[in-house]
């Protein structure tokens, strides 16, 4: 074979970390509530697709090696923000299950890039089995004693189910642009997000909404009481250089 | 041809020199080309766009290797009108016969002038 892909990936400048704002928002102008961190594949290539390159590296079985590479190019390159600021990372469920050394390294790269794990929100994608249920659970715990939170993607999709949000009991409900996109215009999508809603409240979580891209759906989302936003309508993700300009 | 947007094919090969000549090539008939050199990136390529016809080698891992018939399956399951032709340096008739059992449209066998593949190809899309 001439070419690894995946060992393109893995080499300096493979993974380029992009960062999408979250914000509060209310009556008053919009506040920076943090950062979602995202990472597309070298460009010109297929993996500057995000689906693509994270189909290709979950076919690979590769999550552990190509999460803790995103990870530590995001925090690496992440400009100083304001102490406040929250950073969200992407973890693999498997990754979680199948790494018992995650939560060390990831306390390791928050001290070497000077991130406070107190801001770090892990959120959980992509659950499919196989994976071993108490070593997630684990390092589920090992990352709340590191004072990480935990942010469930996807909620409402796939493997995004009520038993996962039993065992992750999660700070934040992450709720996927399916639901969120022409919302306002959609009595079924609103009773979804309405549901989702009711359930953080319950499990004293918050519902962050992505894919907001129209005021209409906007206020949608904020009629039924979710607070936290990200989407295109506010910022697309930004690379660490027009981050430092945003 | 009488489609009416550029047919999208994907070229799946191990080899970046031949990918590269069936890129250029493809793509001055008019064809929007994808490419991937594994499985796994091809599979990952054909979960999230719809192709016309993909182009596959048989052999994407070394010796021995039948990858080629994982992607034919694939791309039968996925969409039934995406044509597939599949190219073989080693193809043994037992082979090319279970290509076709799992959907392959051409089985074509190596060395091939570029021009041969393309006939088949367009002939192909025109049939569809």
């Amino acid at each position: 074979m001439e070419h690894s892909a995946l060992d393109r990936l893995l080499a300096p400048g493979g993974i380029t970390p992009v960062y999408q704002p979250i914000y509060i928002v209310s009556d008053a102008a919009p506040e920076l509530y943090g950062f979602e961190c995202l990472s597309r594949g070298p460009q010109g290539t297929n993996f500057e697709s995000p689906g693509v390159l994270f189909d290709y590296v979950r076919l690979k079985r590769q999550e552990i090696v190509v999460d803790r590479a995103c990870i530590a190019a995001a925090l690496r390159n992440l400009p100083h923000l304001g102490d406040g600021v929250r950073i969200s990372i992407n973890v693999h469920a498997s990754t979680l299950g199948r790494d018992p050394s995650f939560t060390e390294f990831l306390a390791t790269t928050c001290r070497d890039t000077r991130v406070a794990a107190a801001r770090v929100t892990v959120e959980i994608v992509e659950h499919a089995p196989p994976w071993d249920n108490d070593a997630f659970l684990r390092a589920l715990a090992a990352l709340r004693e590191l004072g990480a939170s935990i942010a469930l993607d996807d909620v409402g999709l796939g493997q995004s189910n009520f038993k996962m949000l039993l065992d992750a009991s999660p700070e934040f409900l992450k709720l996927d642009r399916y639901f969120v996109d022409g919302c306002a215009k959609d009595a079924k999508r609103r009773a979804v997000i309405s549901s989702i809603e009711e359930l953080a409240r319950r499990f004293g979580a918050r519902v962050i909404a992505e894919g907001v891209e129209n005021e209409e759906d906007l206020q949608a989302v904020r009629t039924i009481g979710v607070s936290l936003v990200q989407g295109f309508l506010f910022a697309k993700p930004m690379t660490a250089g027009e981050l430092t300009v945003h | 041809m009488t489609m009416n947007a550029s047919p999208r094919i994907l070229i799946v090969d191990d080899e970046e020199l031949i990918v590269q000549a069936m890129r250029k090539y493809f793509a001055g008939l008019g064809y929007a080309v994808d490419s991937a050199y594994e499985l796994e990136e091809a599979q990952a390529l054909l979960g999230h766009y719809k192709y016309d016809l993909v182009i596959a080698d048989l052999r994407l891992t070394g010796i021995g290797g039948v990858e080629g018939l994982q992607i034919v399956a694939d791309v039968h399951q996925k969409c039934a009108s995406t044509r597939v032709i599949l190219l073989s340096a080693y193809g043994t008739p037992e082979i090319e016969r279970e290509s076709y059992q799992r959907g392959a449209d051409a089985f074509l066998h190596k060395p091939k002038a570029m021009m041969e593949i393309a006939h088949v190809a367009v002939n192909l899309l025109d049939t569809r």
